[in-house]
């Protein structure tokens, strides 16, 4: 605790030497929080959080699409939020079957991809009208989705213990593969060859290679890991771990645990802009910033109720 | 493809059934006790033992041990019994960490949660705080009030209270003055 404030001052520092010339290429992150049903901005750098903005009860899920508007899933009330590029304003809600819970966005940002939490199945609908156009089942409680440059889209199917592998363009799983008990995240490394998944009553990462669609190693990291983000070189993995209230740093090869650094209680959502991590502290009502070179809390944000998912929208004008 | 009104009840209703729900609760309680840390650990450090010092409970018996993998079953004064596996335990850190194995309405409205209870120093005495995370007894879209969210919060809230306030009484009332 003592050590935050000193840090604190040593990433105030590197961030006002940094700031000029990376102005253009900074990112926002966006906080969904569940319990009070707001999104809130938070500015590269800035220690603080934007105007919460109102998105309807229960955000669980979000979701970032190719131009920088968010997707929202709203299990409890069945609707999934569209929030423009700006982060302010919610320019539509649809109303979706189900208990609408994951999202993926195509990467034409054409058509989302939505796991329905108790109807076992990933709906597609379109982006500009939510209307369904399609459904494929996948296992028992499909949780996070992710989906990578081919249109390959990855379910966790938190109680079936397996990963399922939905080709998007013919909406058929074309793979099972068996991981932990309770998948729960997951987090495709920067080259799109491995698929991390965070099992959170195993209290490991499964490690997937995407190409042979098989599960190629298994890290123990203990406690409850339930969120997961990757570095941007790709070499190391960042779990949080709900249990002990950290966010554990794993080396990406070796699977050796290279840090655990304290955040707030009950973590979930990681994500991870430039050189610093964010973690939702769901019971906190805060977000942790770590700096990933020192591997520290550089500083907490305060954050309406219930933060539970990140989203980084891609930087503007690429 | 478009789903009848018949298909989206039955997917509704399936989801009824399921362990967990897509939206979580806290709960979250403590006490100041007076007694050192380490006097109010010897009482609530037992995991199986949670019965000699909680008023709403009746009897608890535990098997497996007093570490990660350790089992005990709570039977409650009101009905119902809590089957609860041990997580963790951090006898240097005076916390334990545990889980609802499986739910039983009867004894508390909730399908699923994972708790939390650390004995830390304040002042001369200690503090207690007890917190969880949990799940609603239905966690389907139209659950009835009695497996509501709202009737989760009240209930987990008035359990880790009263626990509280019985361990409270069961120590400072043995304790010598």
């Amino acid at each position: 605790m003592m050590g935050v404030p000193v840090i604190g001052q040593h990433a105030w520092a590197g961030l006002i030497l940094g700031l000029a010339p990376c102005v253009a290429g900074a990112q926002t992150v966006y906080v969904a929080s569940q319990g009070a049903g707001t999104l809130v901005a938070l500015a590269p750098g800035s220690a603080s959080g934007g105007a919460p903005l109102a998105v309807g009860r229960g955000p669980a899920q979000m979701a970032a699409g190719p131009g920088g508007q968010l997707y929202l899933t709203h299990p409890d009330t069945g609707r999934v939020t569209l929030v423009d590029e700006s982060g302010g304003t919610v320019r539509r809600t649809y109303p979706v079957p189900g208990q609408p819970f994951g999202i993926a966005i195509s990467a034409d940002g054409a058509q989302l991809y939505v796991g329905d939490w108790a109807g076992n199945r990933v709906m597609r609908l379109s982006a500009e009208s939510g209307t369904l156009e399609g459904t494929v089942p996948v296992g028992r409680e499909p949780a996070a989705l992710v989906i990578d440059g081919r249109g390959m889209l990855y379910v966790a199917d938190r109680e079936s213990r397996q990963v399922s592998v939905v080709d998007t363009t013919a909406m058929a799983r074309v793979a099972t593969i068996p991981v932990g008990e309770a998948p729960f995240a997951l987090t495709l490394s920067p080259a799109g060859d491995r698929l991390y998944v965070a099992n959170v009553r195993s209290g490991t990462v499964s490690v997937i290679d995407t190409a042979n669609r098989r599960t190629v190693a298994t890290f123990a990291v203990g406690g409850m890991p339930y969120g997961v983000a990757v570095s941007p070189d790709g070499a190391r993995i960042l779990v949080t771990d709900q249990r002990a209230g950290t966010l554990v740093v794993v080396d990406a090869v070796s699977g050796a645990t290279l840090a655990a650094v304290p955040v707030g209680r009950y973590p979930e959502g990681v994500a991870v802009a430039g050189h610093r991590a964010y973690v939702a502290n769901w019971f906190s009502d805060s977000v942790s910033v770590i700096d990933l070179t020192t591997l520290r809390e550089t500083y907490r944000i305060a954050v309406p109720e219930g933060p539970r998912s990140l989203a980084v929208p891609p930087r503007a004008g690429r | 493809m478009r789903l009848g009104v018949p298909a989206l009840v039955l997917i509704l209703l399936s989801g009824a059934a399921l362990a967990h729900g897509p939206t979580p609760q806290k709960v979250d309680q403590s006490i100041v006790i007076a007694a050192k840390p380490d006097v109010v650990w010897k009482v609530v450090g037992e995991f199986a033992g949670i019965g000699s010092w909680h008023p709403d409970v009746a009897r608890s018996e535990g098997s497996g041990g007093n570490g990660s993998g350790g089992q005990r079953k709570v039977m409650l004064k009101a009905g119902g019994t809590l089957n609860e596996g041990l997580d963790e335990m951090s006898a240097a850190g005076l916390s334990y960490s545990y889980r609802l194995s499986d739910p039983d309405l009867k004894a508390l409205p909730v399908s699923s949660y994972s708790a939390t209870l650390t004995v830390s120093p304040e002042g001369d005495g200690s503090r207690v705080e007890w917190l969880g995370r949990f799940y609603r007894g239905d966690t389907g879209n139209e659950p009835p009030e009695d497996l509501s969210d709202e009737a989760g919060r009240t209930a987990m809230n008035r359990y880790f209270a009263d626990g509280l306030k019985g361990l409270k009484a069961k120590i400072e009332g043995n304790a010598a003055p």
